[in-house]
């Protein structure tokens, strides 16, 4: 644990999300960060990370170029480590930094792209993910330290989903700070809040991505099973790092209790919002309880401040 | 960097896998595939593809390119990572399912595809504004079929859209966007154009 | 030998768990009151050096020549229960009754009185066995033929201190490697094609003073055995006769004839060539097609070119995958801009060709499974891709190159079969092989079946005159009565254990290695050079000192014929596994010592028992038998005979003991040298005296055998199989006698087999015979 070191700053990547559908993972770490003793300063100017499908709208070096525009920007910040909260974001730009780093010709090519703006990455950056240094740069005893409110009876599926683990948790670049199918860091999390973190087999089953924005009619399957796991799990709420999953997970309960004569309701938060609640802050500025959907009665006590 | 794209006449060509392992993102691992099928098994909606992971590899081996470019697996991807993790011989399958989709857009195999059309929408977004504006990439997206099924798609999500607004999850007013607009998009323009430049040297040489 | 007098003691042991077992005090009583055995002793450990003194003291004082050592298995603790001029006759009380029945039970002692009954039987019918070689013995090794395989294992038998005499039927050693461009890797990393060393491996033998190579030499006679072989060569006019110790044959193999695979396109194209013919292409810089001189830029291998195919070879070469792997990789490696593809069916890179193999794969050759359906005149390719599932065309490449499997030469195709009588040879074939031999009917009215495999499968027994695919004749031509050839595998490779015997031919004193024993790389058969040269020696040396080859080394028993009742039936000659009995010119057998093996294979053959081994005889066994107390059918306890193979049915009941396996104590256990030595006589010996059942537990037969003397479990399965009728005839059930085969690692499979027995037995019933 490094954080009784000289304070490092990490340069914070919020992604396009966090402006609009997950505005409440944004808040919600802006809220924790700080609380789990890291210091941290908005990347400035930041740009969409390329998304899964910028490779086939733009092409694989434009969107490597976003990545590239991103982390000369974050040099700049004289920072050592860039870090996100979206999975999404965190594979584009970290797979992207490895790639440029291990590559020369391809950093050339995205330096003669930057040259246009007068920008250059110097490849110096480490990309990582908000759970990965919670792991291993805070650490689950001193998120134990800080929790007043423990979130005691609440149970809770933790849903870790795809991209936030897969493919580089267990990478030495990824921070190996989990294993990709079997995660237990979200469980480690939750425990750590007070709460009480179910078995949940289908935590790394696939939402359907962007495929369920596209074409929901392939995989509202996919996000029944999970559902359906975590009901019966006896979960009363469902916990995830991604902002796709909690969205997808979220909105398409509706539907997925039309199409399959279903009857759920169930919750779809943030980690980072449970956090914000157990270490006693505010349940909506700062955990963003109420941009919920789906709502519930536990929920609801949990947006209420003590 | 020498293999040229087959041109169709051939069912099966064989200058195709090599053109795939030299000019697909992965591909040059593609040889390493012994065809265990974990990918295919590990694929969570695999049986909405036409052609599972393991066998479009197959496929690309057998040199058949039109098959290859036009399976709609190259749509279907989730890219949950699951075939890459679990390839024991270290096959970056995601990425070269997408950058089979990237190839098949580029190449004109694609333009009517539901994938193709979101990835053009975002892309708009992307380079007008430098961010996703994920109220107007739908839009665009519903709208890319046509008004009417633009507006029955959009009313078809309505609810969702709805939710979204009422939690302050969808943002309304302008878009957002970076400030320097011009400097991300010359930066997009200049990598394009070095992409395309590459390309060009590949064929010729 | 006449006069000896046997005088056996019996020493008991008491550890071990034996002491706590069975009463030592009621087995003192058996040897001394009962079976008068001059000498009785016991001893808490028998195996200490204070109980070995006791022994000791009783053999010095002459007071014994034959101890019966009371105590473990006689597998167990062989060092210590060896002496000076007496090898002890074993009673195992240890791991066949201590450790695998109940202590203190009725059961249990009836048993160790059973089994020291027996070993005393035993011991009063054994002769010590001593063997006086006569003659000059030589200690020259042969090595027919003079390629890798052959060249390897005259250096290697040199090196040890051995003269060589190394006899190549060409004008010039090296043999196929001459042709190599380069090998497979055999040094690590394994995973570049290497440099060809045969010049260097050619200049080491030629260096070598205690070699002497014979080119454009062929053996034309060979008699005699291990230790004194008269050889006859043929060098041009000149004939020469030399005697030699061993004969290590290293005749190596050929490639199949691709002229029999026109629908691959042999034949059609000269741009389809073998994987041997690449070789030579390869050699010669940029690889260029034949018909225009045009570079090769699209080159695609078909492997299993007839191979693993029933009209063809049935079998798989292992080493044409491998091979293509390397040219690919030196295809590639010359032009990278070159497609290189694989079909393949199975593709098999054992050991570090995996390695290899992935070397291949990241340079970027593209590997298919598939199996190929046919190449036309002009490269037209079409294969079913197994992956697939479907039939792919392929466009038509610049080169098709086919890896065509390896034959052995096991024959020599150079000489007229009818000369040294290669219809002798498919008769040779391992008699239990499930397999048919690969052959192809020749139909004389309709040449064109020839041209189309796969419409002319007739099998052996079809009833068409067969071709057999070992076309030639002998290899060195043997002067003996089973044939002039070194039997053979159905699929043509000499008959040998790959596993657990390799390089042991069924003709003692010659040893095959290399691609003459199975398919293998010059890696492996330089390896297996060097083992089969070593045999040779241990040959050479054994025979020397009239002891046995493998699997009973150092025995000096052999067997004796009492010609004075034989009565030719020729039985002993023919079903020797070794063709180490031959005949005078009376038709009587004559053994030729040092080929025999000392399995008793003729002992069980002979119909009139005159046949025996001094310490192993159907007398003697029938006396151990005689000495087993059987019950009256009144005490409800039956009696099951085991006669148990000492290769590995034996050791895997002291194991099922070792685990403490228990099995039912009704069982009586005599351990015999082979299956094949069981004569029918201690099966109606022991049907008389009452027993109940009868199981004969002995290795495998079969193509996949496990005999140690090949054909012996198989002949006791023949054997066994007349048994039935007589039985019937008795009005006693078939299912009396059993015959199970038992591998060394089936010690856990041991209960069940007997326990399943002894209920069959006791279902059926007593022995109506019992107490007649």
């Amino acid at each position: 644990m490094n954080s009784k070191d000289a304070r490092k700053k990490y340069v914070y990547y919020p992604g396009c999300s966090s402006q609009g559908s997950s505005k409440h993972l944004d808040e919600s770490l802006r809220a924790i960060i700080p609380e789990l003793g890291l210091e941290m300063e908005e990347l400035d100017d930041w740009n969409c990370c390329g998304a899964s499908v910028g490779n086939i709208g733009g092409g694989p070096l434009p969107t490597t170029a976003l990545t590239g525009r991103n982390l000369a920007k974050a040099e700049t910040q004289h920072a050592t480590d860039v870090i996100t909260g979206c999975a999404a974001c965190y594979l584009n730009t970290h797979g992207a930094n490895e790639r440029i780093k291990a590559d020369v010709a391809l950093q050339n090519k995205v330096n003669e792209s930057l040259a246009v703006a007068d920008l250059s990455y110097e490849a110096s950056l480490q990309v990582r993910h908000a759970c990965e240094v919670i792991v291993n740069e805070v650490g689950i005893d001193k998120i134990k330290e800080r929790v007043t409110q423990p979130l005691d009876g609440l149970k809770v599926a933790g849903y870790v989903g795809c991209q936030t683990v897969r493919p580089f948790a267990n990478t030495e670049s990824g921070g190996n700070y989990d294993t990709f199918d079997d995660p237990e860091f979200l469980d480690q999390f939750a425990e750590a809040c007070g709460a009480e973190a179910v078995d949940f087999n289908v935590k790394t089953s696939c939402c359907g991505g962007s495929i369920s924005v596209i074409s929901p009619e392939k995989t509202l399957h996919l996000i029944k099973e999970i559902l359906q796991a975590a009901e019966d799990a006896g979960a009363d709420v469902i916990s995830t790092p991604c902002p796709l999953c909690q969205t997808n997970v979220e909105m398409y309960q509706a539907e997925i209790n039309k199409k399959f004569g279903t009857d759920f309701n169930l919750p779809v938060v943030f980690y980072s919002q449970l956090m914000a609640k157990a270490f006693g802050l505010d349940g909506r500025k700062d955990a963003g309880l109420h941009r919920n959907t789906v709502r519930s009665e536990k929920l609801d006590i949990l947006v209420q401040n003590a | 960097m020498a293999t040229p794209l087959p041109d169709s006449s051939q069912k099966y060509d064989l200058g195709f896998a090599r053109w795939v392992y030299e000019n697909v993102k992965g591909g040059d691992q593609l040889s390493m595939c012994m065809q265990c099928g974990a990918c295919s098994g590990s694929c969570p909606i695999g049986t909405d593809m036409d052609h599972g992971p393991r066998k479009l590899i197959m496929m690309i081996r057998a040199g058949m390119k039109d098959t290859v470019l036009r399976s709609n697996t190259l749509w279907n991807c989730t890219s949950c990572y699951r075939c890459t993790v679990r390839c024991p011989r270290g096959i970056p399958v995601t990425s070269i399912v997408q950058g089979l989709a990237a190839k098949a857009v580029s190449l004109g195999y694609a333009d009517e595809v539901v994938t193709s059309r979101f990835a053009r929408s975002f892309w708009w977004s992307v380079t007008h504004f430098g961010r996703t504006d994920e109220r107007l990439v739908t839009a665009k997206f519903y709208f890319s079929f046509g008004l009417a099924e633009g507006i029955k798609r959009g009313l078809g999500n309505l609810k969702i859209a709805l939710d979204l607004i009422l939690k302050g999850r969808m943002h309304l007013g302008l878009p957002h966007k970076v400030s320097d607009t011009g400097g991300l998009q010359a930066i997009l323009e200049k990598a394009a154009e070095i992409e395309a430049r590459d390309q060009l040297g590949e064929d010729k040489s | 030998m006449s006069d000896y007098i046997t005088r056996t003691g019996v020493y008991l042991c008491q550890g071990c768990g034996i002491g706590d077992a069975v009463s030592v005090d009621a087995l003192e009583q058996i040897a001394s009151t009962e079976l008068k055995v001059p000498i009785c002793r016991r001893h808490d450990f028998l195996c200490s050096n204070e109980g070995r003194a006791l022994i000791d003291a009783d053999l010095v004082g002459g007071d014994v020549n034959q101890p019966i050592v009371a105590a473990c298995s006689p597998r167990a603790m062989t060092d210590r229960f060896t002496f000076d001029g007496a090898t002890a006759v074993r009673a195992n009380l240890r791991e066949q009754v201590a450790w695998s029945q109940p202590a203190g039970e009725e059961d249990t002692q009836m048993l160790a009185d059973d089994n020291l009954r027996m070993a005393i039987a035993q011991a009063t019918e054994t002769l010590p066995a001593s063997a006086e070689p006569e003659g000059e013995y030589s200690r020259t090794l042969l090595v027919l033929g003079a390629g890798t395989t052959g060249l390897t294992a005259a250096l290697e038998a040199a090196r040890t201190g051995y003269e060589v005499l190394l006899v190549e039927q060409q004008d010039h050693v090296g043999g196929w490697a001459n042709k190599w461009s380069k090998t497979m890797p055999h040094l690590p990393p394994y995973r570049d094609p290497q440099a060809n060393s045969t010049d260097e491996l050619i200049a080491a033998t030629e260096a070598e003073p205690a070699i002497t190579i014979l080119t454009g030499a062929l053996v034309t006679k060979t008699e005699g055995g291990p230790g004194k072989f008269t050889v006859t060569i043929e060098l041009g006019d000149e004939s020469r006769t030399e005697h030699v110790g061993a004969i290590v044959v290293a005749t190596g193999w050929r490639p199949y004839d691709a002229g029999k695979l026109s629908h691959l396109g042999y034949g059609q194209s000269t741009d389809v060539v073998t994987g041997v013919e690449l070789e030579e292409m390869l050699g010669e810089g940029p690889l260029q097609r034949k018909s225009d001189d045009k570079p090769a830029k699209t080159v695609v291998f078909v492997q299993c070119a007839g191979s693993l195919d029933p009209d063809h070879l049935p079998y798989c070469s292992s080493v044409c995958c491998g091979v293509s792997i390397k040219q690919a990789l030196q295809i590639i490696r010359a032009d990278p801009g070159a497609n290189v593809y694989i079909l393949f069916q199975e593709l098999r890179t054992p050991g570090t060709a995996e390695e290899f193999y992935r070397q291949a794969q990241e340079a970027g050759i593209v590997f298919i499974k598939g199996k190929v359906r046919s190449v036309s005149a002009d490269l037209g390719l079409v294969y079913d891709d197994m992956l697939l599932g479907e039939e792919v065309s392929l466009q038509n490449p610049d080169l098709v190159v086919l890896a065509t499997g390896m034959v052995p030469n096991s024959t020599n195709p150079h000489i007229d079969p009818a000369e040294t009588g290669a219809d002798q040879l498919v008769s040779d074939v391992n008699p239990n092989a499930p397999l048919p031999l690969a052959i192809r009917v020749i139909d004389n009215n309709d040449d064109k079946s020839k041209s189309e495999p796969g419409e002319n499968t007739e099998a052996v027994n079809g009833g068409a005159a067969a071709e057999p695919v070992l076309p030639g004749g002998a290899l060195l031509n043997l002067q003996y009565v089973q044939g002039p050839h070194i039997p053979i595998l159905t699929d043509g490779f000499s008959d040998s254990h790959y596993l657990c015997f390799p390089y042991e031919t069924r003709r003692t004193g010659i040893y095959t290695c290399g691609p003459v024993r199975r398919p293998m790389n010059m890696a492996e058969a330089a390896e297996d050079a060097a083992g089969a040269a070593l045999k040779a020696i241990q040959a050479i040396e054994g025979a020397a000192r009239g002891a046995a080859m493998h699997p009973r080394v150092g025995d000096l028993s052999f067997p004796k014929f009492g010609l004075d009742i034989c009565t030719k039936c020729r039985r002993c000659t023919i079903e020797c596994p070794f063709g180490a009995i031959e005949e005078d010119e009376r038709q009587f057998p004559i053994l030729i010592e040092s080929r025999c093996r000392r399995c008793g294979t003729c002992m069980g053959a002979c119909p009139v028992r005159t046949i025996s081994f001094d310490n192993y005889s159907p007398h003697m066994v029938s006396e151990m038998i005689a000495a087993i107390e059987v019950p009256d059918e009144f005490s409800e306890k039956p009696r099951i005979l085991i006669f148990a193979c000492e290769n590995d049915a034996y050791p895997a009941l002291d194991m099922a003991g070792l685990n403490r396996y228990q099995y039912s104590a009704f069982v009586r256990i005599i351990p015999v040298r082979c299956l094949g030595s069981i004569n029918l006589l201690w099966i109606s010996t022991a049907l008389e005296k009452g027993f109940d059942g009868i199981m004969l537990m002995g290795c495998k037969s079969g193509d996949d055998y496990q005999c140690h003397y090949i054909k012996g479990s198989g002949l006791a399965k023949e054997r066994l199989s007349k048994v039935g009728e007589t039985l019937k005839s008795l009005m006693l059930e078939e299912e009396r006698v059993t015959l199970e085969e038992v591998s060394i690692a089936d010690s856990g499979r041991i209960p069940e087999v007997i326990n399943g027995f002894v209920e069959t037995i006791e279902a059926i019933g007593f022995n109506p015979f019992k107490g007649f």
